[in-house]
């Protein structure tokens, strides 16, 4: 990795107002790389990366994305002075929320939320013009959903309103993703065509971070995992990092949580 | 005023005010160039067009168009955020500033007193909203408090029952000509502040994380929304009253997320609903109180039309859904939202 990373976190704690949070961040994310966020629930994986988006505040160590910095008393200082800079503000995190929080009645069709990727370059005054209908378009065939523009969005299933959230967070064209929790409730073909698009995002220069319980989807697309539940427990390639014991220490032996994916880490078959 | 408690048959037509004794020279006039049988038959064509010949009629029409479509734009929004609430809490926040401003600088000091008021409750309203401290309960009892203020300041007047039923229930129908203009600019204020944050206002009101995530800023959005939102308040006091202007804001938006699914078709099918609505509304009361002697209220009678359009709409739709759509199904259009398309004239 000779490139400078996208994102470095260096000793960094993101705490909630109410005093949760997560801690000992130590991580990088290369681009091109995609790093898998492992861990139970609960165990600060959304912190994490509402964090890195500028929605939790850093109140320990250093984070770097890009070029842009934030400490920690820098953090404090902008936080006193009113409403938070968010790292994402020009548009260079491209984020993708879980769609079950989305209301599917609501009136939009799957094109004008691709095209809410678009908004953060359009600013207030100037509305979406051909360059973005084309950007819009592209993202679309590269979930494989160019034939679904104009349903509306509530419409679609689970997975291709997934993928539709994907394509939003591609239009904007970021230079880091983050992914919350993409493969929830996806069946076989939309699990395969997210990983597609990753690798493909990958193969573009885009770092990628992911947050899964899914340790096969670690395997498959991963280049390195991180480990968390309250705070750091290890960061590296997925063979050294998805080890039974690392593994059943993370999910304090709550297995239920894995599904039957505990019985096919990379560690595990060694033993 | 003496004449206000022998009540004819035209006193809640024309609610107190100062100016009530001119306009009902003009009316007199009027009632004096058509013969008394005229008015009595009045024609549709009469009731629908000729009313708005009278000067004080053609006064409440612009202002009722130039509302209905700010607030039918803002009162879509107001649905997809599911802001009714401190819509609600806006109406009340205004009645003390209306009330202070009467008192202070009579009819003149309503927009200045109602404008300080509505902005001071959307900052007020947005902060506890965003910094979590209220809970509903909370901004009620504050929102009771300063309406109870404005109860009191009215009654320290010597016309309270006629000041407050102004305030309450508007004065429509005797707006003076010079308040036209600051109300038309307190509107366009509105109009043009939800219009430059459009897009981001959708994209917070579909997906606030996702909104946040983009770097929108959260409390600016809903400052700007809830500032709107304050000024359509502000300009509907003067005409329907602050008990009646909730409906404005409400009902368009209701009836646009009956009519059709498609985002951008929302704000012109709520901009039409309500200046079509606000213009039955003040036919139909000047043809009941002129030509069939029936006491109709404008602004009550605007906001009866609001609701029966709303509940006719709901009508249509419960029709077009058992009805379906067959060449819908063939496109790929799903049935509700096509049929429905048709009834407010979308094209394909």
């Amino acid at each position: 990795m000779t490139e400078s990373p996208v994102l470095r976190l260096e000793g960094v704690a993101f705490t909630h107002p109410g005093g949760s949070g997560v801690s000992g961040l130590d991580l990088e994310i290369a681009p091109g790389e995609a790093v898998a966020l492992i861990g139970p629930n609960g165990a600060g994986k959304s912190t994490l990366l509402m964090g890195v988006l500028g929605m939790v505040t850093l109140t320990a160590g250093r984070m770097t994305v890009a070029s842009s910095e934030a400490d920690a008393a820098t953090e404090a200082s902008t936080a006193a002075a009113g409403p938070r800079r968010t790292h994402s503000q020009d548009g260079m995190i491209g984020f993708l929320p879980q769609a079950a929080e989305l209301d599917p009645d609501f009136p939009i069709s799957l094109e004008q939320v691709v095209m809410q990727g678009r908004y953060r370059r359009l600013g207030f005054l100037r509305w979406p013009g051909r360059a973005d209908r084309e950007a819009v378009r592209r993202a679309l065939e590269t979930v494989g959903l160019g034939d679904l523009a104009r349903r509306r969005f509530g419409e679609l299933s689970g997975g291709q309103r997934q993928r539709g959230l994907l394509a939003r967070a591609l239009a904007s064209e970021p230079r880091l993703l983050l992914l919350d929790e993409p493969f929830n409730g996806l069946d076989q073909q939309n699990r395969d065509a997210l990983i597609d698009t990753v690798r493909g995002l990958k193969a573009r220069g885009v770092a990628v971070l992911i947050s899964t319980h899914d340790l096969e989807l670690a395997k498959l697309v991963c280049d390195r995992v991180v480990l968390v539940n309250g705070t750091q427990l290890a960061f590296g390639p997925v063979a050294d990092v998805l080890t039974l014991d690392n593994v059943q220490e993370c999910f304090d032996g709550v297995e239920v949580e894995l599904d039957e994916h505990t019985l096919v880490v990379p560690g595990h078959e060694g033993h | 005023m003496a004449s206000r408690s022998n009540s004819t048959s035209t006193r809640s037509w024309f609610p107190a005010t100062r100016d009530i004794d001119a306009e009902r020279g003009i009316l007199a006039r009027d009632r004096a160039w058509h013969p008394v049988g005229e008015w009595r038959t009045m024609s549709l064509v009469d009731a629908l067009f000729g009313a708005f010949t009278v000067p004080f009629m053609a006064r409440a029409l612009v202002v009722m168009l130039v509302l209905a479509v700010v607030a039918g734009i803002v009162g879509v929004l107001v649905n997809l955020r599911g802001l009714e609430f401190i819509s609600d809490g806006l109406t009340h926040a205004v009645f003390p500033g209306l009330a202070i401003g009467l008192a202070v600088g009579g009819t003149a000091g309503l927009l200045p007193g109602a404008a300080i008021a509505a902005m001071t409750a959307a900052v007020v309203l947005t902060w506890l909203d965003r910094a979590g401290i209220a809970s509903d309960a909370a901004i009620a009892i504050v929102l009771t408090a300063t309406f109870s203020v404005g109860v009191i300041v009215v009654s320290r007047g010597d016309d309270y029952a006629g000041e407050l039923e102004a305030l309450l229930f508007g004065r429509v129908l005797t707006i003076p000509p010079a308040e036209v203009l600051p109300l038309v600019g307190v509107s366009a204020v509105a109009l043009a502040a939800v219009a430059v944050t459009m897009k981001q206002q959708l994209f917070r009101a579909f997906d606030a994380r996702g909104s946040r995530a983009a770097g929108d800023s959260a409390s600016w959005l809903d400052l700007v929304l809830n500032g709107a939102v304050a000024l359509v308040v502000v300009a509907a006091a003067s005409t329907i009253g602050t008990l009646l202007v909730l409906a404005l804001l409400i009902v368009p938006g209701a009836v646009a997320r009956l009519a059709t699914q498609r985002l951008w078709l929302l704000f012109p099918v709520a901009a039409l609903f309500a200046s079509v609505a606000a213009w039955l509304g003040l036919a139909v009361g000047f043809a009941g109180s002129v030509g069939a002697g029936i006491d109709l209220p404008a602004g009550s009678t605007i906001v009866a039309v609001f609701v029966a359009g709303y509940a006719l709409v709901l009508l249509g739709r419960w029709i077009a859904d058992r009805l379906g759509h067959p060449r819908a199904t063939e496109s790929g259009t799903p049935p509700v939202t096509a049929s429905l398309a048709a009834t407010v004239g979308e094209g394909r």
